[in-house]
């Protein structure tokens, strides 16, 4: 792969630490990840690892005490929390174990969301949002609403959402957690798929066998990878 | 992205009709009351000096309180004619007497005048003539009668030529005035005898003119023509300002004025509180409906809405509550107003332009402020905490 190249995440001697009861909890201790373009990551470990505390500072959702975190070339500790939305908005695609749609918007609505926020016109958006659909295999259920849809279905559209504004990665929490193993399966096989289609995927698990499936496995343990 | 976030604040408040009504209740009650006080006051007021200046805004009345010395005659009417402020001069001297026709009598006002109160006053004659100056000169015996008088003595209205007595005294009568169906004659008394000037002083035994009517040449600068009559009399009277008054009907409206306003801004100002808890109950709605919703916030952070996006969405969505709210108090508004109307007769009620874009201000800026603390506390959520919380 093209390891030669700048890694999309650098991430170097990160640290978290949260006071939970008066007491310090050190939920990352000194991590050090890189991961480069187009490669498809797992992160695994049992929980209460860090393993949720590196997703979402991975994802900008929260920033590290210390340490360095560079995204796609952008170093990310010194960001103020609008420019965390936008990068957010621009770079990375979520997808979570509990799909976190919208259950009042249809599919569309829900895939179309990001897009909004980054302002763009409506008919580049209908675009994107028909081309994300298509890409998870869900054209026809545009309409629909979340709960009209199966739990597959929902991850499918969660996907094709994070898909939507071309994020530099996709940050993937247990996206198999909430379904049976089967449908689970299918999930897996899109993400090879987009893998293949070029696509950066950090993938978090603490299941073994989903792990063994990706490119490369980094184990996280008590804050340190 | 304005549009946006009104179409999102459109689909929340759809999503749960009941409640956004009820939240807008208070606004509606706050408008409805805001803009029917605020109609009722300015359309009596409005119904009051229209009458006011059909009687004649152009007419001034002098009162005489003290002669000096040298009482006014009808004579010195010319001098006051002469001045190029004032158009005509009338004197008006007035007395209570009963007046007899066959069986039936009645307490009437008589007053004595010369033909020029016809004009000043603006009558308006039903059949016969005015009082005319040979009458006034030669002192005859004739009356003119308003409707209420004829209807009164006569029974009747074509009573041309018919005599009748006032306090003993034979008059021929020559005049019936239009029935007046103005307000002011229903609060006056309307029953009036007019007669010659000479005739009403020399059965008053006032020969000399205590009150005159006078009209201004120019309607628009009353001041103007108040300041010369005014020069008139001090002259006359030896610069005494206290032995004459001079009474002006716009003097009559802008006292009016003033009532009303001040009566406007009271009953606007109770109104407005009542908006004001309206505002209060959108904030708190608003507030329950942060807390229900932070798990979409959450969601809505994590794929990139900025502090900026989740803000304007719930104040959009706070002050289009407000604003339907107002909509819906205006339309009810309306209806009230239609219906007072329907039921007072003669003055209309109608919601002023300015009146609308007061409430529809004042709404807006109530849903503003009290959306704002709610918006913000959205905006301000932590993305992972707000993603985990189960609601």
């Amino acid at each position: 792969m093209a390891a030669d190249s700048a890694p999309v995440i650098a991430m170097r001697d990160i640290t978290k630490v949260y006071t939970v009861g008066g007491e310090e909890v050190r939920a990352l201790d000194g991590a050090n990840l890189f991961i480069h373009e187009g490669e498809f990551v797992s992160v695994i470990g049992p929980s209460g690892s860090g393993k949720s505390t590196l997703m979402n500072i991975i994802g900008c959702l929260d920033v590290a005490d210390s340490g360095e975190y560079v995204l796609d070339g952008q170093n990310i500790l010194q960001y103020s929390g609008r420019q965390l939305a936008r990068i957010r908005n621009r770079k990375i695609g979520f997808v979570f174990q509990s799909f976190n749609l919208l259950s009042k918007m249809t599919a569309e609505e829900n895939v179309e969301l990001p897009l909004i926020y980054q302002g763009l016109h409506l008919g580049k958006r209908k675009e994107r949002t028909r081309l994300a659909l298509e890409r998870v295999g869900l054209s026809d259920r545009g309409r629909h609403k979340p709960t009209e849809l199966s739990g597959g279905q929902q991850q499918r559209v969660a996907i094709a959402r994070a898909l939507a504004t071309d994020p530099a990665i996709l940050l993937a929490d247990e996206p198999t957690g909430n379904l049976d193993s089967k449908t689970g399966a299918d999930i897996l096989r899109l993400f090879h798929e987009l893998h293949e289609a070029g696509n950066t995927i950090v993938l978090i698990t603490h299941d073994e066998r989903i792990a063994k499936q990706t490119q490369r496995c980094v184990r996280i343990m008590d804050g340190r990878v | 992205m304005v549009f946006q976030s009104l179409k999102m604040a459109l689909n929340a408040i759809a999503a749960s009709k009941m409640r956004s009504f009820l939240t807008m209740l208070g606004i509606i009650i706050g408008v409805t009351a805001l803009v029917v006080m605020v109609s009722l006051v300015s359309g009596a007021t409005g119904a009051v000096t229209s009458e006011i200046s059909s009687l004649g805004n152009d007419m001034i009345t002098v009162s005489i309180r003290a002669d000096k010395g040298s009482p006014l005659r009808l004579e010195d009417l010319d001098a006051i004619k002469a001045l190029d402020a004032v158009d005509q001069a009338a004197p008006s001297g007035s007395m209570n007497a009963t007046a007899k026709y066959g069986y039936s009598d009645a307490m009437v006002s008589v007053y004595g005048t010369t033909a020029a109160y016809y004009d000043i006053q603006g009558l308006e004659l039903a059949q016969g003539r005015f009082i005319k100056t040979t009458d006034v000169n030669n002192g005859s015996y004739i009356a003119v009668l308003s409707d209420e008088a004829a209807t009164e003595l006569f029974n009747r209205t074509d009573i041309i030529g018919e005599t009748f007595t006032i306090a003993g005294r034979a008059f021929r009568v020559v005049g019936v005035l239009a029935k007046d169906d103005s307000l002011m004659s229903g609060m006056m008394s309307s029953l009036s005898v007019y007669v010659p000037f000479t005739v009403e002083s020399r059965m008053a035994g006032q020969p000399y003119i205590t009150s005159i009517s006078i009209s201004s040449a120019n309607a628009q600068d009353m001041d103007a023509t108040e300041d010369a009559i005014n020069r008139f009399f001090m002259k006359r009277f030896e610069q005494d300002e206290d032995a004459f008054s001079l009474m002006n009907m716009s003097s009559i409206t802008d006292a009016l004025g003033t009532v009303t306003d001040t009566l406007t801004l009271l009953l606007g100002g109770i109104a407005a509180i009542s908006l004001l808890v309206g505002g209060v109950g959108i904030m708190n709605i608003m507030l329950v409906s942060v807390t229900e919703r932070t798990k979409e916030i959450g969601i809505r952070k994590a794929i990139g809405a900025g502090r900026g996006s989740i803000m304007m969405q719930f104040l959009i969505e706070a002050l289009l509550l407000s604003l339907f709210g107002c909509v819906f108090g205006l339309l009810f508004s309306w209806g009230i107003l239609e219906i007072v109307t329907l039921i007072a007769g003669g003055i209309s009620f109608a919601m002023s332009p300015s009146t609308i874009a007061l409430a529809v201000g004042f709404s807006s800026a109530i849903g503003l402020i009290f959306g704002l603390y709610p918006a913000n506390k959205a905006a301000k959520k932590h993305p992972i905490e707000a993603l985990r919380y189960d609601g």
